[in-house]
């Protein structure tokens, strides 16, 4: 019975949770296609203009919405496929796309097959990425790339009980960078880090080769890849590069001549191998992989200017090197289903990194050479972990699950460096750390009365000996759901806590709240009309010791401690109206609002200039908000016109060390959607 | 009744499209009666089920009668047959079964997929839901995996907190379908991951057979470094980074990168990967945080995420 519920939840789909106005959801054409020989043929394309108006700090517009004015092909649905499945050359051709022509967020994905021979998959996608420069690293680090990722995957005899499989993926990113680099003086605290050009130039490539077998009911997998990254992203002189440039004061550093090369080419072989079955009463599966990363890279980079006191200076470094990392990981998983209401499942997972390589380091500052350093390093990570799971059916209407997982982690590291032509001057340090965790899960999940169902489960760990003073050491998280399902009407809510205490001490005690709420309601009353709304709240506070110097004149070590709130209240609103069977009008709004710890100013008027530093940096309350509407008319069945507009408003009520990004947007688009 | 069937099956062979109608069920001793007869009623959901995946089994005409066309996932149609319809005369009506019988149905064929091998344990079939909660044989939504609805409007059915992260200021591109959830997550469950520890990340798609799904994308990230931020390989990008959308610039858990640092590096003994007297290192006595240039960490230490060059993350 559960499960006709989730069937009646799941597709009439009351509403599209539509967070962008374009592409447009209806198409156009007969649902059935039209027949062209043997074959069934359906498409719907979406052509228009899309405009944006924007207010404000354009930079974070782009960063958080970025669409721009232009014509695109909004969006478009292909399908042929064969009426009795034997085609000529394919059975069937699948091809959508999303917002080809200059949106930011463009797609295309393409699936040829025909049965028992070959099936071809291919997934193409490109990000225009801005960053309009983080603004706590002084509105640095701009990037305005472009990403693009696409994946191509061949299976011979896909039904058969030998398949062979090929893929090929790859990405590249692109794009001009402000980055920055710390010149002029040797001391890297005397230094500061001041704007460089960069010209982004990154690629991935893999290539894949395997095959499946069938074999005494047992499917065995085996697959090799190759793949390999390069990066060789040229760095420039930025004019006007200077420490007053960036805000530093009694401080005449002033870069003027710059070049650095920072070459990275690395290869990553692997190979992915497993066994699987799954029997009436028990179920194996394992998986075993092996991959040999290895990087070569150097850097070379001159430096010309005025050092911080006025005179003139040069820098050079130049690094060599090589880093390797083996990685292999292997799982075993067993399944046993004793009786139909009754399952129990037992994992136990390995793997081993050890990533090592040297790395020599020279520097030239005005022509002195400060000699040659040369470093390795070693970082070994092993993890062993067994767990069990087992769930039982009581009854049709109430079931339980239990589970406990234990897990070993072993890091060690080598820190190694000498000073060639220095006596004595090698250095070795050898650690380790070891941390266990301890997990137990339990759960039920019944359905008291018809079309309502409810989930809880509880989780509660233990670890010796986390890596980090924020990592999870004693945590627990309750999860609970209930849900309501008609046809016509659902609703559902949730919550979800986790809490985390890792207090090794006094000085460092750490611990975070988090508390999720959320309440869905969806309703669709008549075939013309739909309503859906949400709301969800993000409860988090954090409590961390921190340490670190300051102070007006000499620094001094100052022990103090992080407090961080956030309340997020997030909600989301639509209708859809059908009028007269002929237009479609959708209007929606959604809303994120961080309310913060409720303070009313940033440094809540502390006026010691640390402890206002600090209590500033507690919370970051700001809104952000869409209004949606579209329509969309069919004017035949195989023509609809379609509009629509969306604004969005960013508002930080602090900004952070008092620069504010706030922006709003009008944007919009029309188009014309059409099937031939 | 039977002579009512029969009428029924010879006035409705006219709807079927480009398929010859069969005007009686052929009765085998297993009970199978073949697609045939199950069109004649169902004309719906046979005229486009050609378009449909499940349509190879029937189109190769070589799969056993249990593994093919309708009765494959129904089960034998006799009884419904003679019955002249009717839910509770289909071995199968999804409808019907609880969960676990409808998955075990599905695995019947699918259990051989490799993205599939750890549905027993995932945490969608510990909490009921089982393949028809999201895919949509006969009214699906896409094509290439009869979802019933678009893949993020599935999930955040569910998941609403993370439609919440997705409409956040700083989020990944789901919303605006440049990605898709399973480009990181893998709904049917996963191995363990590799990185961090206990049952968080859970049911991850692992990248590149068994990495972190985000350097899929953000290659630049996965190194081998000689310098590595060990917390970045160890514990993953979860420890700075709000993966599906955060409030803060660059998916931050603060909104100032100083905190994030410093809530590590505190000195604290008992932490890091050096020896627990000396603890994740603390900042230099040079780093005053009253000027400006030290309270924005990553303007120097701008290979954050790990180094070739320098120990300290500078170059």
């Amino acid at each position: 019975m559960t499960t006709r519920l989730w069937i009646i939840f799941a597709a009439i789909g009351t509403l599209a949770a539509q967070q962008v106005v374009a592409p447009t959801p209806e198409t156009v054409g007969a649902a059935r296609g039209e027949n062209y020989g043997n074959y069934n043929i359906t498409n719907s394309f979406e052509f228009g203009y899309r405009w944006s108006l924007v207010g404000g700090n354009e930079g974070e517009y782009r960063s958080a919405v970025n669409y721009r004015n232009g014509l695109r092909l909004l969006g478009s649905s292909f399908s042929i496929d064969s009426k009795d499945g034997h085609g000529h050359y394919f059975d069937q051709i699948l091809l959508n796309t999303m917002g080809l022509g200059n949106d930011p967020y463009q797609s295309a994905t393409l699936r040829i097959q025909k049965n028992g021979l070959y099936r071809y998959d291919m997934n193409w996608r490109s990000n225009d990425y801005f960053n309009p420069g983080l603004t706590v690293a002084g509105g640095l680090h701009r990037m305005d790339t472009e990403r693009r990722l696409q994946d191509h995957d061949l299976t011979l005899f896909p039904q058969g009980k030998f398949r062979v499989r090929a893929g090929y993926s790859r990405n590249v990113q692109d794009g001009p960078t402000l980055a920055t680099s710390l010149e002029l003086d040797n001391n890297s605290t005397n230094s500061s880090g001041l704007p460089v050009f960069a010209d982004l130039r990154r690629e991935w490539n893999e290539y894949r080769l395997g095959a499946d077998a069938d074999v005494a009911g047992f499917k065995l997998t085996l697959l090799h890849r190759w793949d390999f990254f390069k990066e060789d992203t040229p760095y420039s002189a930025f004019p006007g590069s200077s420490a007053a440039f960036i805000g530093i004061p009694n401080d005449l550093t002033a870069l003027q001549q710059f070049a650095k090369s920072v070459p990275v080419h690395g290869r990553n072989p692997g190979w992915l191998a497993t066994l699987m079955t799954n029997r009436q009463r028990w179920a194996v599966n394992a998986r075993f992989s092996y991959t040999d990363g290895h990087n070569n890279f150097a850097l070379s980079e001159s430096a010309g200017g005025i050092s911080r006191f006025g005179g003139a200076a040069t820098r050079q470094i130049a690094v060599t090197g090589d880093a390797d990392r083996p990685m292999i990981a292997g799982d075993f998983n067993f399944t046993a289903q004793p009786t139909s209401r009754l399952t129990v499942v037992n994992n136990t997972s390995v793997n081993n990194v050890r990533i090592s390589g040297p790395s020599s380091y020279t520097d030239v500052q005005n022509g002195f050479n400060t000699g040659q350093t040369i470093y390795f390093r070693y970082l070994g990570i092993r993890t062993v972990t067994n767990s069990t799971d087992a769930n039982f059916r009581v009854k049709d209407w109430v079931s339980f699950y239990a589970g406990y997982r234990y897990t070993n982690r072993l890091v060690r590291s080598i820190e190694e460096f000498s000073l060639p032509g220095t006596a004595s001057s090698a250095v070795s340090d050898t650690y380790e750390n070891t941390n266990m965790l301890h997990s137990g899960t339990v759960g039920v999940r019944f359905r008291p009365v018809k079309n309502l169902t409810a989930n809880l489960e509880a989780e509660i760990a233990r670890a010796d000996h986390p890596l980090t003073p924020v990592s999870d050491r004693n945590y627990h998280s309750i999860n609970g759901r209930i849900a309501y399902r008609t046809r016509k009407l659902q609703l559902s809510t949730s919550y979800k806590q986790v809490y985390n205490v890792n207090a090794p001490d006094a000085f460092s005690a750490y611990s975070s709240h988090s508390r999720n709420y959320s309440a869905n309601a969806s309703w669709a009353p008549k075939d013309w009309f739909a309503l859906d709304t949400s709301y969800m709240k993000l409860h988090l506070d954090t409590v961390g010791g921190i340490a670190y110097f300051a102070g007006s004149g000499r620094a001094t070590l100052q022990r103090n401690v992080s407090l961080y709130t956030s309340n997020v209240h997030a909600g989301n609103f639509g209708a859809h109206f059908m009028l007269a069977k002929r237009a479609d009008l959708y209007t929606g709004y959604t809303i994120t609002r961080d309310t913060g710890d409720g303070r009313a100013t940033a440094s809540q008027g502390v006026a010691d200039p640390v402890n206002a530093l600090f209590v500033s940096a507690q919370t970051f309350p700001l809104s952000y908000q869409s209004p949606l509407a579209r329509l969309s008319v069919r004017i035949t069945p195989k023509l609809r016109w379609n509009a629509g507009w969306q604004f969005y408003n960013y508002h930080e009520d602090f900004g952070i060390f008092g620069y504010y990004q706030n922006f709003h947007a009008h944007t919009g688009y029309t188009s014309l959607s059409w099937a031939f | 009744m039977r002579i009512l069937l029969l009428l029924l099956l010879l006035s409705s062979a006219a709807v079927a499209q480009n398929q010859a109608a069969t005007p009686a069920a052929i009765t085998t001793g297993s009970g199978f009666v073949g697609s045939n007869a199950c069109k004649t009623c169902h004309a719906d959901m046979w005229m486009n089920f050609n378009k449909n995946p499940h349509y190879k089994s029937i189109a190769s005409g070589k799969d056993p009668e249990d593994k093919t066309g309708c009765e494959g996932c129904h089960g034998p149609a006799a009884k419904h047959v003679a019955a002249g319809g009717g839910k509770t005369t289909i071995p199968r009506a999804f409808s019907l079964l609880t969960p676990k019988q409808a998955l075990d149905t599905c695995l019947g064929c699918h259990a051989r997929d490799l993205a599939r091998s750890n549905i027993q344990r995932s945490e969608h079939t510990k909490n009921d839901v089982a393949c028809v909660s999201c895919h949509s044989i006969h009214h699906s939504t896409t094509p290439k995996y009869l979802l019933a609805k678009k893949q993020n409007e599935l999930c955040y059915t569910c998941h609403a907190t993370v439609r919440a992260q997705f409409s956040m200021p700083s989020k990944h591109r789901v919303n605006e379908g440049f990605m898709q959830c399973s480009d990181c997550h893998n709904p049917h469950g996963s191995f363990d991951a590799t990185w961090k520890m206990g049952q968080k990340p859970r049911m991850m798609e692992q990248a590149l057979n068994t990495e972190s799904p985000c350097i899929k994308c953000h290659t630049d990230k996965r190194g081998p470094f000689v310098f590595e931020h060990a917390p970045v390989r160890v514990e993953g990008c979860e420890t700075c980074h709000s993966p599906h959308g955060s409030m803060n610039a660059k998916l931050l858990r603060r909104p100032v990168v100083f905190t994030v640092c410093l809530e590590c590096h505190n000195g604290a003994p008992g932490f890091g990967t050096r020896d627990a007297t000396q603890g994740v290192p603390l900042q230099t006595s040079k780093h005053n945080m009253l000027d400006p240039k030290f309270q924005k960490c990553t303007t120097c230490h701008v290979q954050v995420h790990g180094s070739n060059s320098d120990p300290y993350f500078l170059r």
